[in-house]
């Protein structure tokens, strides 16, 4: 099923596979992620040394919330301290010094982007534990668009304002955010953070944030998370799923557009058939025939 | 986020080649299939939940092929169902390249002689669906002139001959100015799977130790890993017989079921897989005339005016085309038949003029170029193209689509004309 977009790069995944277990060899590689990420894999001085970047719009701000601490944690000594010009971090891997599961390290590479995201999140998580309230930490993850998130003593609140450069787009997404609200009267999903969507005018949360818009085209989803979602094991998925979830929407919208267009499609071919069938038939001595060969002719 | 790379895509009928521009290979090369579920009552509006999901692609699609319904979109070239292409896209852009269409430019190509209709088509699907900034829709055989520039031979022109040989069929497309000449344009119906199914026969008839299940793959490991192309049959046998531990080589492969080894020898088959090309009567009655033969025919049939360009520039795309020595033996069995024509024309038009009064004609060039980039040549030119500075003001954006309509894919900026 495709309703879930992958945390990882699944094109640094399957590079860093092929690397990891085939020969040494130059590589040049330019990709690019969601939220205007860059990724370059590069071999600037050997073949066996391989050098992964990242260029990330608010890196910047990421920093400022303890990034630089949580890539170190998980990437170690591998992590360079000045990264290559032109981008944030820089991971260099030795490829003749590779531990025995080469395969955790390269899921691990391939989550750079959502590793990087991940430090204001468990910030917030962690105060939070503590029954602290931490400050509205506010990041810009694209030019016009940004996620904020705050902790208080009983929860943690993280609001995405997103932009529908379209008006089609603002009302799929407006249907398909009811439903969320809708769906947690279910039983199985009774226990799903809450999830709230206010169209134009930010929540009160964001009242007297600088920067924070109100136009047509805005529109913010909060979440509501309680420690039940983000203690222990659940932090990890909740994290990597909150990052994802304006990509997840618009990624929906485009699917919900998708169908309609092959529904239109359907309705298109059903008229035509209608159409057709009301053409006069023709009087047999005009019909064509056709011989045993499969050529057509008429007969005068 | 002005400065990300674009995506190029070429959908072919077999594989679908994807990735960033500005790479040297794509990202992802996967079968051009789509698995989806059957609907049980037919129905669209019946949908309740997210049925319409509920599919896979590429080699994702063929794992699943058990409990879904196999479809392929493209066939011969162009896209028969516009469904089932949107889905395609929709899971290669955002399941397999992960980008948000409305930051990128996307190149897409499509084979000479498309409809318009159908570039309208997809434009609308970019435009509506995914909203992307910007779209340029190249022709294949356009942009495998455009990576035979890499090869440092050629210098940077748009004429020339394309041969396009992949896994169905093999095109020869002659383009000048990059127009593609849609007149002249010849299939072969000798193609990378006629190969392959040329080297299992001649196995069949030789080697016991081959397990009929497995006697298609084994084919084809034997054609990709040692085939290649002889300057001539007769010699090549000869050679054969007075050295065969040089020339037979042993390959071991495993059997797909019970993983026992088993040896094959590989004889005579290296060179009469690819020799299909050039005298098509050994393997099948159906289709006799060799490839330098239709190549010939199809520069003579062009515009007189462009012909020297035609035969200076044949170009290689395709992975049917990686033969070793495919491009030198083609080069020479070409430049045979033009010196030959211009033989006969010489004596026959100069026969009553006095030997010293006799004008030499200006002898044809013929080049083949091959170069490393041939097997994803057309992939390759794209991202060539699409790393440029000036491909951004060659595209449609989506502030032209707005204004009017899908009809402007009609149009290409680089010709500056209606096409």
């Amino acid at each position: 099923m495709l309703i879930d977009l992958q945390p990882s790069n699944r094109i640094l995944e399957e590079a860093l596979r092929e690397r990891f277990n085939g020969e040494a060899e130059k590589l040049q590689l330019k990709v690019a992620d969601f939220d205007g990420v860059k990724y370059r894999l590069s071999t600037p001085e050997s073949k066996t040394v391989l050098n992964i970047s990242m260029a990330m719009r608010c890196f910047g701000e990421l920093q400022r919330y303890g990034a630089d601490a949580v890539l170190r944690r998980e990437y170690g000594d591998m992590l360079e301290s000045t990264p290559e010009s032109g981008f944030d971090v820089t991971v260099r891997v030795d490829l003749q010094n590779l531990p025995q599961d080469k395969e955790s390290l390269v899921r691990k590479l391939s989550l750079l982007k959502r590793n990087a995201l991940a430090a204001p999140f468990e910030i917030a998580f962690n105060a939070q534990l503590e029954g602290r309230d931490s400050e509205l930490m506010t990041i810009h993850y694209r030019d016009e668009e940004a996620y904020y998130i705050k902790a208080q003593h009983d929860r943690v609140t993280v609001i995405f304002s997103t932009i529908f450069k379209e008006e089609t787009d603002r009302i799929f997404g407006k249907v398909f955010l009811q439903e969320f609200v809708d769906a947690r009267r279910s039983p199985a999903t009774q226990n799903a953070p809450q999830v709230l969507y206010s169209p134009r005018e930010p929540p009160m949360e964001l009242r007297g944030v600088p920067g924070v818009q109100e136009s047509d085209w805005v529109g913010y989803v909060t979440f509501v998370l309680f420690p039940r979602h983000f203690t222990g094991p659940a932090a990890e998925g909740c994290i990597s799923r909150i990052e994802l979830f304006r990509d997840y929407l618009h990624y929906h919208i485009k699917a919900s557009k998708a169908y309609m267009h092959s529904r239109m499609r359907t309705r298109v071919d059903s008229f035509l058939k209608v159409l057709n069938r009301a053409k006069p038939e023709q009087p047999d001595s005009q019909k064509e025939k056709k011989t045993a060969s499969g050529k057509t002719f008429k007969r005068s | 986020m002005t400065n990300l790379p674009a995506v190029v895509i070429d959908n072919g009928t077999g594989y679908t080649k994807m990735g960033y521009a500005g790479n040297n290979d794509p990202q992802f090369i996967i079968p051009t299939t789509i698995a989806t579920r059957e609907t049980p009552s037919g129905n669209l509006a019946a949908k309740r939940g997210i049925e319409d999901l509920d599919y896979y692609i590429g080699d994702e699609a063929i794992l699943n092929s058990k409990t879904y319904g196999i479809n392929y979109p493209i066939r011969h070239g162009q896209v028969e169902n516009w469904d089932l292409m949107e889905k395609f896209h929709q899971a290669s852009i955002f399941q397999y390249l992960r980008c948000e269409p409305e930051d990128h430019y996307f190149l897409l190509t499509e084979p000479p002689l498309n409809p318009p209709e159908n570039r309208e088509y997809t434009a609308e699907i970019f435009f509506e669906s995914f909203g992307a900034k910007g779209i340029y829709i190249a022709v294949q055989a356009v942009l495998a002139l455009a990576a035979s520039w890499t090869s440092g031979k050629a210098d940077q022109t748009l004429t020339g001959t394309v041969i396009d040989s992949g896994d169905g069929v093999t095109h020869v497309i002659p383009v000048a100015e990059g127009y593609v000449i849609g007149s002249s344009i010849k299939h072969i119906p000798i193609a990378g799977r006629d190969i392959t199914q040329f080297v299992q026969q001649l196995l069949r008839e030789r080697e016991n130790s081959i397990p009929p299940e497995d006697s298609l793959e084994v084919a084809k490991r034997i054609k990709e890993m040692y085939s290649y192309v002889c300057p001539d049959i007769v010699k090549e046998f000869k050679k054969y017989d007075s050295e065969p531990d040089k020339c037979f080589k042993k390959h071991e492969f495993l059997h797909s079921v019970t993983k026992k080894p088993y040896n094959v020898d590989v004889g005579f088959e290296r060179f009469l897989g690819p020799e299909i090309f050039f005298n098509p009567e050994i393997a099948s009655p159906d289709f006799l005339t060799p490839l330098p033969e239709v190549v010939d025919t199809t520069i003579q049939s062009c515009p007189i005016d462009t012909r020297r360009g035609l035969y200076k520039n044949i170009v290689l795309s395709g992975g049917s085309t990686m033969f070793k020595d495919f491009g030198r033996r083609l080069q020479r069995d070409i430049t045979r038949i033009v010196d030959n024509r211009l033989k006969h024309y010489e004596v026959l038009s100069q026969a009553n003029i006095n030997k010293d009064q006799q004008i030499q004609p200006k002898m044809i060039d013929v080049n083949v170029v091959s170069h490393k980039r041939q097997r994803y040549a057309v992939w390759f030119g794209g991202s060539l193209l699409a790393d440029t500075a000036e491909f951004y003001s060659y595209c449609h954006s989506k502030a032209q689509y707005d204004e009017y309509g899908p009809s402007i894919a009609r149009f290409n900026r680089v010709f500056a004309s209606i096409m």
